[in-house]
């Protein structure tokens, strides 16, 4: 692949595009600074501004818009992240004109009806029970709040709590959305059945015609000091347990980002979920799903094991996560699992980026992070440059089970089993 | 794009999609097996058998494909249907005969250990056990249960837990060997290669296997419903739920490219293999305007299942808190009482086509989803008669679809679930 195309608009935008000729459409993804960091303690604002950028805008009402959106065949989706309101979509190569504009349309001249708002309020309040009744959820939020406490961003549901959401007004989202979201800090990143004409045309064109001036967005502070604890979520209706163990980690631009990556992807990640999958399906049969993640943002991330197993053998999974923990300090990743795990890396390489979607998700990474348009050529030897004895030390340091905070949700009666 | 088929003496069919600018390839298998071939008391084998499938055999010993294709940065995975079973590989074109190798060891020689067998009974289950922590999977497995008295779509593809708990090894291995045999599997490999060097290297591979007795077809029929079915489920949930069911027929009738248009006029288009939409929820349809936008419910979708055999057009509604099912009953029961009186309009069925045919292209995306269009195609029916549906699609007419919903959408065809979710306790 050649290298992708970067240009920086007078407006502050950036595009960056790629040709991946072999797929016959059109993906793109893209941000703008208006995520969760930036809602301040109006916590919800930048998911519900998120979800209403669909709602219609002054041009079209939101029957009108989707109509024409579909008409397209087209698809476009908006979201809020912590630190970033995102958007996606799929279009052809002759839709991408109008696709774009209709884009442009909704970040730039969103309507907000309060009709819409009022729906919109409803499906969020709604997924908030939902998610509260789901356990891979309960454990899995629940963490990352005890790795992030005291409604850090990065430990908050992008959707707030219900009390919150009730209180939201279309003021409060009509500022937000001045405040943080125009062009500056923009990044969308387009793929596909594209060439240089067609981003010019159909992309760079109205995208320099958006204007706004961003507010700055507040740096996120640092995370109030962690302390591991364990929580327990009765859930007796369920049929299933969900286990969710893990701790700090570090952001996306630490020294130790490529080491812990690798050792992350042996830990837990690697064929059937690495030593973690291994250990807890592939020999004892407790788990269908069983893996560790590795989250890393701008100012801090966070590492996971996750695992859904029968109540009745979660002190076996638990122990089983447990002494797969001790053994990455006992019996350290050998010379050919960590050889295997760089083969894997480098030849993801062609695998992973075969789709639109995964193109145009990569090219927005290394431009929101910085790690440079020529990241993917350099991406091999960074890997094979990586020290073996860093990647055993980092899994040790930060996999640590005497760091490492669990949360339990599901049908666990009165037991209270800890890591 | 240019697509050949060639077929071995064995009977393996095999479907080609060179694609010269991609450094990927890859390798679907499957197999015309799926929980249609089932009967009661062992349902839920298809797809334990397919987890067995990854744990060696012949000449890869345990973990050896897991170790094989991860090296490469590969990907892989399977996947069991009630109509088919399928396999694939995802790796750098270079690699073709490491995948060509573990699926032609797959398709004869997995080992069937009976340790591995009864280790894999817990991971089964817990798989269960996943999907029935969601509500969803309760009201899912309760309609086809339903709608089905007799055809095997009466259980889903995961099978009953008491099965599951009760299976031995034994029939698990003779539902493999029965069904696992090159004239009852084809082969798809899409990506970066030359077709004539990938035949040489798939001869070498799959000819060794020999043909097997061919399995009986499947001849249960569903017999005609006579009247409407419900059930009302009481169960601790977050949201009440609606589910309805219509008989319709099989993905090879003439009347499927209007109710597929049918479909999308009521809910909207997510693709033919779903895989490709991702969260996307589309809104230019009738059932979002009527219940969505009217703040009755926060998600509804409508599809036609394309299956082998006779099936169901199924709409799926998540209601808004406080709002009644009755309610939502009565709109959506109205939505179709229109559509069975009058045509829709041009516009809206055009816009239902352009859609149907752009979704076409984004599920080309990739080697990995072109191949799993192509082997579902082909599980269904024939490789190509996905593309054929498109050109028939795009040749329906409003009347049509009318015609289909006025046919098709009637009550004594219909089942209907309905979750009321119970206040969890604490």
């Amino acid at each position: 692949m050649s290298l992708p195309d970067r240009s920086v608009l007078d407006n502050g935008a950036v595009l960056v595009s790629q040709a991946l000729p072999s797929n016959p459409f059109v993906a793109f993804r893209g941000s703008v600074p208006a995520g969760m960091a930036s809602e301040g303690d109006d916590f919800g604002v930048a998911e519900f501004t998120a979800h209403l950028l669909l709602s219609g805008t002054r041009r079209m009402g939101a029957q009108r818009l989707a109509d024409r959106l579909e008409s397209l065949g087209a698809t476009l989706e908006f979201r809020s992240s912590e630190e970033v309101l995102l958007f996606k979509g799929r279009c052809t190569r002759d839709t991408a004109p109008e696709t774009v504009r209709i884009l442009m349309d909704c970040l730039s001249q969103p309507a907000f009806p309060v009709g819409e708002i009022e729906r919109v309020r409803r499906e969020l309040l709604n997924d908030l029970r939902i998610q509260e009744d789901d356990t891979r959820y309960r454990a899995a939020h629940g963490l990352a709040r005890i790795v992030f406490p005291k409604d850090h961003p990065y430990g908050r549901d992008p959707r707030g709590d219900a009390t919150r959401l009730k209180k939201i007004r279309r003021p409060d989202i009509a500022a937000f959305h001045h405040a943080h979201v125009g062009a500056e800090g923009l990044i969308l990143a387009i793929t596909g059945d594209v060439d240089r004409g067609l981003v010019e045309e159909a992309v760079a064109r109205p995208l320099s015609r958006l204007t706004g001036k961003n507010e700055p967005s507040p740096r996120i502070p640092e995370p109030p000091a962690y302390r591991p604890r364990s929580e327990w979520i009765p859930m007796a209706h369920k049929a299933q347990v969900d286990i969710a163990v893990g701790g700090p980690g570090i952001p996306r631009k630490h020294k130790d980002y490529y080491a812990l990556y690798l050792g992350n992807l042996l830990f837990g990640r690697i064929g059937l979920g690495g030593r973690i999958g291994s250990n807890l399906r592939d020999e004892q049969g407790l788990a269908y799903y069983a893996y560790s993640s590795l989250d890393t943002r701008t100012f801090g991330g966070m590492w996971s094991i996750g695992a859904g197993v029968n109540a009745a053998n979660l002190s076996r999974a638990l122990q089983g996560i447990r002494s797969e923990m001790e053994r990455l300090r006992a019996s350290p990743f050998g010379l050919d699992e960590i050889r295997d795990g760089k083969d894997n890396q480098v030849g993801s390489l062609v695998v992973s980026l075969e789709q639109n979607s995964e193109v145009a998700a990569e090219l927005h990474r290394m431009e929101y992070y910085g790690l440079g348009m020529d990241f993917l050529e350099r991406y091999a030897d960074i890997v094979r440059d990586i020290p073996e004895d860093s990647v055993r030390a980092v899994a040790a340091k930060y996999f640590d089970p005497g760091n490492a905070s669990v949360v339990i949700a599901g049908p666990i009666g009165k037991a209270r089993p800890a890591l | 794009m240019a697509t050949h088929v060639d077929a071995l003496e064995n009977g393996l069919k095999v479907i080609l999609r060179p694609l010269p600018d991609t450094k990927a390839l890859s390798t679907w298998v499957g197999y015309r097996v799926g929980s249609r071939n089932e009967v009661p008391g062992v349902t839920g084998s298809t797809h334990w058998v397919e987890h067995m499938l990854f744990k060696g055999g012949g000449r890869l010993a345990k973990g050896d494909i897991d170790h094989l294709i991860s090296r490469l940065g590969g990907k892989y995975n399977a996947f069991t249907d009630t109509d088919f079973t399928t396999y694939f590989e995802t790796i750098p074109a270079s690699a073709m005969d490491t995948a060509l190798m573990i699926e032609a060891e797959r398709m004869r020689n997995a080992a069937f250990d009976p340790k591995e067998v009864e280790a894999e009974r817990t991971v089964v289950i817990s798989e269960r056990e996943g999907a029935e922590n969601q509500p969803e999977f309760a009201v899912e497995e309760e309609l086809w249960g339903l709608a089905f008295h007799v055809h095997p779509y009466h259980w889903t593809p995961i099978g009953y837990k008491q099965d599951l708990q009760a299976l031995s090894r034994d029939p698990l291995y003779a539902h493999y060997l029965h069904h696992y045999a090159p004239n009852n599997a084809y082969l798809i490999l899409v990506g970066g290669f030359d077709p004539a060097v990938a035949m040489q290297h798939i001869r070498e591979a799959f000819a060794p296997l020999k043909a097997e007795p061919a399995p009986e077809p499947m001849r249960l029929v569903e017999p005609e419903q006579h009247g409407e079915r419900r059930s009302d489920l009481h169960r601790p949930g977050a949201a009440d739920l609606f589910a309805v069911g219509w008989k319709t027929p099989a993905y090879a009738h003439e009347d499927v490219p209007a109710l597929l248009l049918l479909s999308a006029v009521l809910g909207g288009w997510r693709g033919f293999t779903r895989m490709a939409a991702g969260e996307w929820r589309p809104r230019s349809n009738r059932m979002y305007r009527a219940l969505v936008e009217r703040k009755l419910a926060t998600d509804v979708s409508v599809r036609q299942e394309l299956k082998v055999d006779p099936a169901l057009l199924m709409a799926d509604v998540t209601l808004a808190e406080r709002a009644s099912l009755d309610r939502v009953e009565e709109v959506v029961d109205s939505e179709v009482a229109r559509l069975r009186k009058a045509a829709p309009a041009k516009a809206e069925v055009e816009r239902a086509k352009g859609q149907v045919r752009a979704w076409h292209q984004f599920e080309q995306d990739g080697v990995t989803y072109q191949g799993m269009l192509l082997t579902t195609s082909e599980g269904l029916s024939s490789w190509d008669a996905w593309e054929r549906m498109i050109d028939r699609v795009d040749r329906v007419r409003p009347e049509a679809i009318r015609a289909a919903a006025e046919t098709y959408l009637v009550d004594e065809h219909r089942t209907v679930v309905r979750f009321h979710a119970q206040e969890v306790e604490g």
